[in-house]
């Protein structure tokens, strides 16, 4: 018997080791490199001397990185409930009894599968000051003003917020949609039945179907938001004055642009804890959701 | 009314009616709906419209009246132009290779390992299950940094290999392609070894046809991830002949910061393979959100 579990296990290693050996050396060893990391000063050529807590030290007075951990947070307050409230607008738009809810999703959709430059470069030259096409619409609305997008603090995060909705928001919908399209009818022919109005029907039946998917959108869209990065680099820089720059914009630029991946790394560190921490309440809210 | 046809008719629509009251197509605000969704559908491909005529335009061309950048004079010299006289047909193939090769080994490696997992008899079988599933709250962004130094100590940093191969490790796919192995009938699985089938034989040429549903999502979205993969791409590749478009566009784009025709134009030929396939896949990629985005 024992011989035989031997075999058992020979067999399964050609089909589980290809899987292994990558997610071995890309996904787990990081984490124990980044804590070694964390631990030196490290430049991008090379590991130099052992600094024992000072990066963590160093870190927790860094006002950058206060600031930076400050605007990611400050993006995930503001995308996070306008994204579930403009999704599920979306999906109740799409899921309309109309010929055209073919066009209705494909349109809220297809710009979740452009590339971030493309997106972020799209947006700069529309929200160009004089010429840019947005600008010109509000004038040709009678609307007398020349709104400078990237260069004032309250426009440049009403840029990104407005960019990264317009963005990822396809994705978010049709999780609502399928979750709409799983409400058995019976239910409403029910409440039809029993002269419910539609609007009651909207309250009684369908928001209390969608709160479970409804949860899973919210915290896919708060961890998403946290890794925040390459449409604030690509469409404000960061600025102005430093004003939208993100966590991990941060952390690229002490590791690439100041040569200090051992820093870098140590940041790394806190962002890796935060979205830990919310990935485990997330799978836990799952759980519990199904259960 | 004794017209056999006519009355056939008639009751086709007696039913028509019948099964949009089902329906409940007797909203009386349905027509103002259906508006505003047409206006904000509008409103939400609008920049891609624009990116498209602004596409064609001729070379330097600029306006300060909104409707004129959607009138002629058009022209298609931007796109020979820019197609020959610079390097983004380079980066288009960079990322189509990259997406294409990355998608196939991530298919391969997690079917494999998910058959394992799902119909083998091996010890620490739920030890290893687990191990992988904690690699779903690894996020990638996090260990960036220590990624590019080990990716370097491969000699992984400036190739497609460096591209590719720390992308395909994917967590997520052992867990759909599991839950779908594990659905395969048991009679099929058993009689197929009874009749001295192998494990590998059993699984492609059996588990796996059964599997497409799951394999043509996974598939779908690796694809998408890496088409549009940035932050990594950014980070370990420096020469410009190895950029993917994402990585390269801004470079692009940032040359040109004061035309309009040539970025619109570079981002056009960047969207316009990948709208082209998303309405040839349309079905199958809101199926495979709805899919995994649950599961996940």
């Amino acid at each position: 018997m024992i011989k035989k579990q031997w075999i058992q296990d020979l067999k399964a290693i050609p089909f589980l080791l290809p899987f292994f050996v990558a997610y071995m050396i890309f996904t787990i060893f990081p984490i124990f490199k980044g804590l070694e990391m964390s631990l030196y000063d490290w430049t991008l050529v090379r590991k130099l001397e052992f600094v024992g807590l000072e990066n963590y030290i160093k870190m927790f007075t860094d006002r950058h990185f206060w600031r930076t951990l400050w605007n990611t947070t400050f993006f995930v307050i503001l995308t996070t409930p306008t994204m579930v409230l403009l999704a599920l607008g979306l999906a109740l738009l799409s899921n309309l009894n109309t010929k055209l809810k073919t066009f209705f999703r494909g349109s809220f959709f297809i710009p979740s599968i452009l590339s971030v430059s493309v997106i972020s470069f799209l947006m700069i030259f529309m929200l160009q000051p004089y010429n840019g096409l947005v600008n010109n619409v509000i004038q040709m609305l009678g609307i007398d003003a020349e709104p400078k997008w990237m260069a004032d603090q309250g426009l440049a995060w009403v840029t990104i917020v407005v960019v990264t909705l317009w963005w990822t928001v396809g994705f978010n919908m049709i999780l609502f949609l399928a979750a709409l399209q799983d409400i058995p009818e019976s239910l409403y022919e029910a409440s039809e039945i029993d002269g419910a109005s539609r609007w009651d029907m909207f309250k009684y039946i369908t928001l209390p179907q969608l709160i479970p998917i409804g949860r899973v959108v919210l915290l896919l869209q708060i961890l998403a938001s946290y890794k925040v990065f390459a449409q604030i680099l690509l469409i404000t820089g960061g600025g102005p004055g430093g004003a939208t720059r993100p966590l991990i914009q941060y952390i690229y630029e002490v590791g690439f642009n100041q040569n200090n991946l051992g820093y870098a790394a140590t940041m790394s560190y806190a962002l890796f804890f935060i979205l830990l921490i919310l990935s485990i309440i997330q799978l836990k809210s799952q759980r519990s959701g199904e259960n | 009314m004794s017209d056999p046809q006519l009355s056939n008719e008639a009751a086709v629509r007696v039913k028509k009616t019948k099964s949009t009251v089902l329906q409940r197509n007797r909203d009386p605000k349905l027509g103002l709906k259906v508006t505003l969704g047409f206006i904000v559908a509008l409103i939400f491909i609008s920049p891609i419209i624009w990116m498209l005529f602004v596409s064609v335009k001729p070379n330097g061309f600029s306006t300060t009246q909104p409707l004129e950048w959607f009138l002629p004079p058009y022209t298609l010299y931007n796109y020979v132009d820019i197609m020959f006289g610079s390097l983004i047909f380079r980066w288009l193939f960079n990322s189509l290779i990259v997406a294409v090769i990355t998608t196939v080994l991530t298919l391969i490696i997690t079917s494999l390992a998910a058959f394992a997992i799902s119909q083998m008899k091996f010890r620490f079988k739920n030890f290893i299950f687990i191990f992988f599933l904690l690699g779903l709250m690894i996020p990638g962004e996090a260990t960036i940094i220590p990624l590019y130094e080990v990716a370097k100590s491969f000699g992984l940093i400036d190739t497609y290999a460096g591209l590719i191969l720390p992308m395909i490790a994917s967590p997520l796919g052992v867990i759909i392609l599991k839950s779908f192995f594990d659905n395969v009938p048991k009679e099929v699985i058993e009689s197929a070894i009874i009749d001295g089938c192998s494990y590998f034989k059993l699984f492609y040429k059996i588990v796996l046809p059964l599997a497409k549903p799951a394999l043509s999502a996974i598939g779908i979205f690796t694809f998408i991830g890496s088409w549009n993969n940035f932050l990594w791409p950014y980070l370990s590749i420096l020469s410009e002949t190895l950029y993917t478009l994402p990585v390269g566009l801004p470079v692009f784009n940032s040359t040109y910061s004061q035309a309009y025709v040539q970025p619109m134009t570079a981002n056009a030929i960047a969207s316009i393979p990948v709208i082209i396939a998303f309405l040839l896949f349309e079905k199958q990629i809101v199926k495979g959100i709805s899919f995994t985005g649950i599961k996940g």
